[in-house]
């Protein structure tokens, strides 16, 4: 569990680079750290692991004071992802990735083991790319290996300043799945930066977008999307955004919804869509299709009715605008 | 690309040509006899001559790397242009002048030789020092403080590697310089092969010239390939592999 309380950060003694803030993100929790560039998430974020002091108010991790902690046994329990990856050029892959093992003083075959494992884990294989150096990589892979090493030592809290930032957009959104997988499997409680709504609703559990120092709300990726508390968020989350929420929801939440029951009569000559689909991607295979209907089929291939514009447009006037 | 090659494949194969007909000429002319009619004395002037250049090269190395080191921490980042400014002045006064200078206050001999050339060795390792740190990347240094490494342990295991080639390309510099330079130290009565060339020079005497000089020159060429063997084993492969790929992708 990460606190902050009333954290203030002032630069220079004039510039208040975060004011105030306070929140909770609690063990296993995926926190995104959301705004304009400028508005101080990079300052936040870099407070947790001292690499910034803090002002006023404190942050506790496991409700102890960072401020009293030993900043460098801290740092080395903290997982640290920046943007441009930062391997070091001068080491190999396996040396950059056990780097933190290696000041913990772990012994070779523990490292070996645990290089193996993470390598796995974020799809290299781990003989192919262990004594390589950076510069061989690719942006995609140096990204991965940079996760690697920030989760090296296991810690229990991960902070990632725009970890995929300076990926291309195809490469991004893959890696941002692999990532969302790991994070299924090792539940790690995370505070990550962005500025990109999509990256945001996609990854987060909760999203804090920040304004000026301040957070302007504090909530799961719908609610943000579909309750903005002012024009800020709600301009800052797009027009689309109503459009954009669909994409939380999936044929199935619809099919509950509306307590949709099976269906023998298949029409056959529509197209079929598996429960697990997005409504996002259901509106614009409806589009595509140019047909008013898809029929709407449960994970054993069992049609369960059919889907259409109407009763998109139903489900989002009760879950979305109503309420 | 090409005819940029094709140049210097000329320009090196002309000064090829020239190097051995200078040493056939010397050679067939006798002009290395000095060194093997005196090759005591030949060994002696030598002798002081490593002596000059080692001990004031090797302080030099001990001064400014630690400084450089020193001047870039970031505590000391503000001080960094004022020592690189009295540096710089050190570097602008001809190696004539701060030989004088260096007789003005320590009589002549080899003190004052050693410190002469000490001081005129300093700026070529200081300087690539601070840029061979400043080059390292900020997010790296970031990433390492980020990860708990101590400030030494990101000196030494993140910044001096990055460093290294430039520093060591500094310290060649320094070095290969001060043996030409070393030559001087004869006017203030410092010794070294100095003594034969301008022993050669005020009396028109060719083959003492020579002797001094040709040895003064292989010697600077000897030290240079011995410092880039050095760079080769001290720079981490990874980083010479990644300026090598950086390189051949230009
Ligand atoms: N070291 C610093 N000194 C002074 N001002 C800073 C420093 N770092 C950041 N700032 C200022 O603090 C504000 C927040 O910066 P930052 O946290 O980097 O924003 P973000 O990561 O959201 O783009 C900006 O106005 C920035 O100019
Ligand atoms: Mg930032």
């Amino acid at each position: 569990m990460i606190e902050f309380n009333d954290v203030t950060k002032i630069y220079g003694g004039d510039v208040k680079a975060i004011d105030d803030i306070s929140m909770t993100v609690e063990d296993g929790e995926f926190v995104i750290l959301l705004g304009p560039s400028g508005c101080g998430k990079t300052t936040l974020l870099r407070m947790v692991n001292q690499l910034e002091s803090i002002s006023q108010g404190d942050i506790k991790i496991q409700g102890q004071n960072v401020r009293e902690m030993d900043k460098i046994k801290m740092r080395r329990n903290t997982g640290y992802v920046i943007q441009s990856n930062g391997l070091f050029p001068n080491m190999t892959i396996e040396d950059n990735t056990m780097i933190v093992p290696d000041l913990l003083g772990w012994d070779r075959k523990k490292k070996k083991d645990r290089f193996n494992y993470l390598m796995d884990l974020v799809g290299l294989n781990p003989d192919d790319y262990r004594k390589r150096f950076p510069h061989e990589l690719s942006g995609g892979q140096q990204q991965r290996v940079g996760v690697a090493r920030a989760m090296a030592a296991d810690p229990p809290v991960m902070l990632m300043d725009e970890p995929f930032g300076a990926l291309d957009p195809i490469i991004r959104e893959k890696v941002q799945d692999e990532f969302l997988a790991i994070q299924k499997e090792v539940k790690k409680t995370i505070l990550f930066v962005s500025h990109d709504i999509d990256e945001a609703v996609r990854m987060g559990d909760k999203i804090a977008l920040l304004r000026d120092g301040k957070v302007q709300q504090f909530d799961r990726p719908s609610e943000l999307l579909i309750r903005p508390n002012n024009d800020f968020v709600s301009d800052f989350v797009g027009k689309d955004r109503v459009l954009r929420s669909m994409s939380l929801y999936s044929v199935e939440d619809l099919v509950t919804t509306f307590g949709l029951k099976n269906k023998e009569d298949t029409i056959t000559d529509t197209k079929e869509i598996s429960i697990d689909t997005s409504l996002r991607i259901a509106i614009s295979m409806l589009l595509n299709q140019e047909a008013d209907q898809l029929v709407i089929v449960d994970r054993q291939g069992q049609a369960k009715g059919s889907l259409t514009f109407d009763l998109i447009e139903k489900f989002l006037h009760q879950e979305v605008k109503g309420a | 690309m090409n005819a940029k090659k094709v140049t210097s494949y000329v320009i090196r194969l002309i000064l090829w040509t020239l190097v051995i007909a200078f040493f056939f000429w010397a050679i067939s002319e006798n002009m290395f006899g000095k060194i093997f009619e005196e090759p005591g004395k030949f060994m002696e002037l030598l002798g002081r001559h490593l002596e000059l250049v080692s001990i004031s090269a090797g302080l030099a190395i001990l001064t400014s790397v630690p400084l450089g080191i020193l001047i870039t921490r970031p505590s000391f980042r503000r001080s960094e242009w004022l020592i690189v400014n009295i540096a710089n002045l050190g570097q602008t006064i001809p190696s004539l002048a701060v030989l004088a200078l260096a007789m003005g206050f320590l009589g002549i001999g080899l003190k004052a030789a050693i410190v002469a050339l000490y001081i005129y060795s300093l700026l070529p390792i200081l300087q690539n020092t601070i840029a061979g740190l400043d080059s390292v990347r900020p997010e790296m240094k970031d990433a390492a403080k980020g990860m708990g490494l101590t400030p030494a342990q990101v000196l030494f295991k993140i910044e001096l590697p990055a460093a290294a080639s430039s520093i060591i390309a500094g310290i060649r510099t320094a070095v290969v310089l001060n043996i030409g330079t070393a030559a001087l130290a004869y006017l203030i009565g410092g010794g070294g092969l100095g003594v034969w060339i301008f022993t050669g020079i005020q009396l028109f005497d060719n083959q003492t010239l020579i002797s001094g000089a040709v040895p003064v020159t292989l010697l600077a060429v000897l030290v240079d390939l011995l410092f880039r063997g050095i760079e080769y084993l001290l720079v981490p492969k990874g980083i010479r592999l990644a300026r090598k790929s950086a390189m051949e992708s230009v």
